[in-house]
């Protein structure tokens, strides 16, 4: 029941046949990429490939079972209109262990059904023209699910951490993203031991052939999954808050305080900032924006050091990033809290919409102008600090109206819908690929690469318009309980 | 003069016919109360009328506003209480009242704000985020925050729901001072006790269709209460099978 209530979920904005091409994307996705890898593997090996694909498998894992944190705020208030399962336990005889369980069994089903198997599928359909053995592709799908089972089970037992005690939780995700980093840093423990199912893909099929190892690693990583998994469940608390804690009154001062902005649209983003800093949500937007960047730079530093490939990253390359890795903050946005009380009052859809646009620049140009400056510096090309500033603000523009424009106040749900999501890759991908190769060649043809960086970024600004203008046509006979 | 005109809407949810066809006139100082089992579509007709949500077909004017065409400017006139009490998560009662003031652009919105806080007897909770009221708390901030800008003519849906005996009798009290100084009121309710004592004018709807519309006098039957004709307009019997 779960599930099904998962998928209602999932498929009430886009439709059931929208949604459902969702896998089907996935399927073909994996298709073109099985079609294509001999010729990819010319320049990236079958391991690196496997690796990239058990680190996206285990992030895949870590970001559903964080998920799981939902199930906190189901459980403090009606989720707009709906109400879900796992709150039955209030009122059926069945325990809240038991209820998480089951969202916990539901969600590895659920995204196993919805990513994996379509990306197995796809990769099994190719096999009489690229002459891939079966045997491999179902070790590599073992091996990827252990890899996704990690990444979910370790986030569930962190979500509970966190419920329980804010210094576990902590303790936990700063030992994992310590080992990690040591790991980039001095290579040591690797990552086979951070991730055993990694370990086991590498000693099977087409990788290699020790059985016993790759039992052994199977073995551990299973016992890792069962062991977490289990601790999870047994340390499940409910805490319902319920605190009559009295808050000074901020709405008339941030009023009174927000410069430049007037009329509705200052009390609509007043009101949205007291929201941020109350929900705590500015911390986890903060991370969900470093992370991804710190990321990156670790992944450019290893690609120029640790595999010694002398790409050109330089600071432009990662302010066009920084642009496009932004729009991670503004989905947080509309996750903080319902907007259905907006009905009631003469407020519109796209007014709220241009106004979590304005918040996301507002909050990421600061951390972003930040970043790119810290980068120039670390990097020594101060002399493109001008242009990487101007890439960072309009590609940070160009993603957040393309997002605003294609998925308004529901940027999570939106993004399953396959058409949405086919829009969004090409808008972001082109441009991104565009300013990425130009910033490479800023050191072999400076002035032909300049050129080409502002008609990609007039291009950019111009479309930024239009999608900034279309918001009001698109979005304006839109409730703001469909929105 | 009507304030609120309804003509022959329709409004389809798929395959679902929600509202069949549904006319209904509300006049300046009417207690109009809108019944129904549910299901009914009583709470769909009241987000149309207040431009929430859009018809598939006819037209609806309210205070001489097309509520299809202008919703933002029918939402400027009127005041409305939701079905269920959703004030924002993380504003305090005060904040919220003050915010919904500013959207408004009230003027002297803190002497209209202490006025609800201290009527609703919610002062000492006005530095409490929504998240942590009680629902009756919650329930009593929308009804101040549909208040708040004086409107003469508020869409109230259950609003009777989730307060306590004596704010029961308080916010009667002053729904009927509101309609005897001439302001009007659309309420959908399940309370017919209450609803029998406020309402000069009412209409059934049953699935979808309205079965009965007009004045509560020349309607209910003397000696009929308005719980036996409202049972009696959706064919009361087949709806008591018992188990």
């Amino acid at each position: 029941m779960m599930l099904r209530e998962e998928f209602r979920s999932h498929a009430a904005y886009s439709g059931k046949e929208r949604f459902l091409t969702f896998p089907v994307f996935v399927f073909f996705l994996s298709t073109i990429v099985g079609l294509t890898l001999e010729r990819i593997s010319e320049t990236v090996t079958l391991e690196e490939l496997a690796t990239f694909a058990h680190l996206s498998a285990f992030i895949y894992g870590l970001s559903v079972g964080a998920f799981g944190l939902m199930g906190r705020q189901y459980l403090e208030r009606r989720y707009g209109r709906n109400n879900y399962l796992v709150t039955l336990p209030y009122l059926l005889p069945f325990s809240f262990r038991s209820a998480f369980l089951g969202i916990f069994l539901r969600d590895a089903l659920f995204y196993v059904v919805l990513l994996l198997v379509p990306a197995t599928i796809g990769l099994v359909v190719v096999i009489p023209v690229m002459g891939f053995s079966l045997v491999s592709i179902l070790l590599f799908f073992v091996a990827v699910l252990a890899t996704f089972m990690m990444g979910l089970s370790l986030s569930f037992f962190a979500s509970v951490l966190y419920i329980r005690s804010s210094l576990l939780f902590l303790g936990l995700t700063g030992a994992v993203a310590g080992a990690f980093l040591m790991h980039l840093i001095t290579g040591v423990p690797s990552l086979a031991t951070l991730i055993p199912p990694l370990e086991f893909q590498m000693n099977v099929r087409p990788f290699g052939g020790d059985a016993s190892a790759a039992l052994a690693s199977i073995a551990l990583a299973i016992a890792a999954i069962v062991a977490m998994t289990c601790a999870a469940c047994a340390a499940v608390s409910v805490h319902i808050e319920t605190s009559s804690q009295m808050h000074p009154v901020r709405l008339p001062s941030y009023i009174a305080r927000v410069p430049i902005i007037k009329g509705l649209s200052l009390v609509l983003v007043s009101k949205e900032l007291v929201d941020l800093r109350r929900s705590g949500t500015v911390a986890k937007m903060f991370f969900s924006l470093v992370l991804p960047l710190l990321f990156l730079s670790f992944a450019a530093w290893f690609i120029n050091n640790g595999l010694a490939i002398p790409v050109g990253f330089n600071t432009v390359f990662y302010a066009a990033m920084v642009g496009f890795v932004g729009i991670l903050m503004y989905s947080w946005l509309n996750n903080i809290d319902l907007s259905e009380y907006y009905s009631l009052i003469p407020v519109t859809v796209p007014q709220l919409i241009r106004v979590r646009v304005i918040i996301f620049l507002m909050l990421t140009l600061g951390i972003s102008a930040f970043f790119v400056v810290g980068i120039s510096i670390i990097n020594g090309d101060t002399d493109l600090l001008w242009l990487a500033l101007i890439v960072m603000f309009v590609t940070s523009l160009y993603m957040a109206a393309l997002t605003a424009y294609l998925t308004g106040l529901k940027t999570n749900t939106f993004l399953f819908d396959t058409s949405v999501l086919a829009k969004f890759s090409v808008m972001s991908f082109l441009p991104d690929v565009c300013l990425t190769i130009l910033s490479f060649s800023l050191l072999s043809d400076w002035l032909a690469a300049l050129v080409g960086i502002l008609i990609v970024l007039f291009v950019m600004l111009l479309t930024t318009m239009i999608l900034y203008r279309g918001i009001e046509t698109k979005w304006s006979g839109f409730s703001f309980a469909a929105a | 003069m009507p304030v609120i005109e309804a003509k022959d809407i329709i409004k389809d949810f798929g395959a679902i016919r929600a509202l069949d066809d549904v006319s209904l006139e509300v006049r300046e100082g009417d207690f109009f109360g809108f019944f129904g089992p549910n299901g009914a579509g009583k709470t769909t007709l009241l987000r149309i009328l207040t431009g929430q949500l859009q018809p598939s077909s006819g037209s609806v004017r309210v205070m001489g506003t097309d509520a299809v065409e202008d919703p933002i400017g029918v939402k400027e006139l009127v005041g409305i209480v939701p079905e269920v009490e959703s004030p924002p998560t993380y504003l305090t009662g005060y904040e919220y009242l003050y915010f919904v003031g500013k959207v408004r652009k009230l003027e002297n919105l803190e002497n209209r704000i202490d006025k609800w806080l201290k009527f609703f007897d919610l002062e000492s909770k006005k530095g409490v985020i929504c998240k942590d009221l009680s629902k009756g708390m919650r329930q009593k901030l929308m009804i101040a925050s549909a208040f708040i800008h004086d409107p003469q003519l508020v869409f109230l849906d259950e609003p009777f729901i989730n307060l306590d005996p004596i704010y029961q009798k308080i916010l009667r009290e002053f729904l009927q001072d509101y309609v005897s100084n001439g302001g009007t009121v659309f309420m959908c309710s399940h309370i017919l006790e209450i609803s029998e004592r406020l309402c000069n004018r009412l209409a059934i709807v049953d699935s979808g269709r309205v079965v009965a519309s007009g004045d509560k006098s020349a309607l209910v039957k003397d000696g009929e209460g308005l719980e036996e004709f409202f049972l009696r307009s959706i064919g009361g019997g087949r709806k008591r099978e018992r188990f």
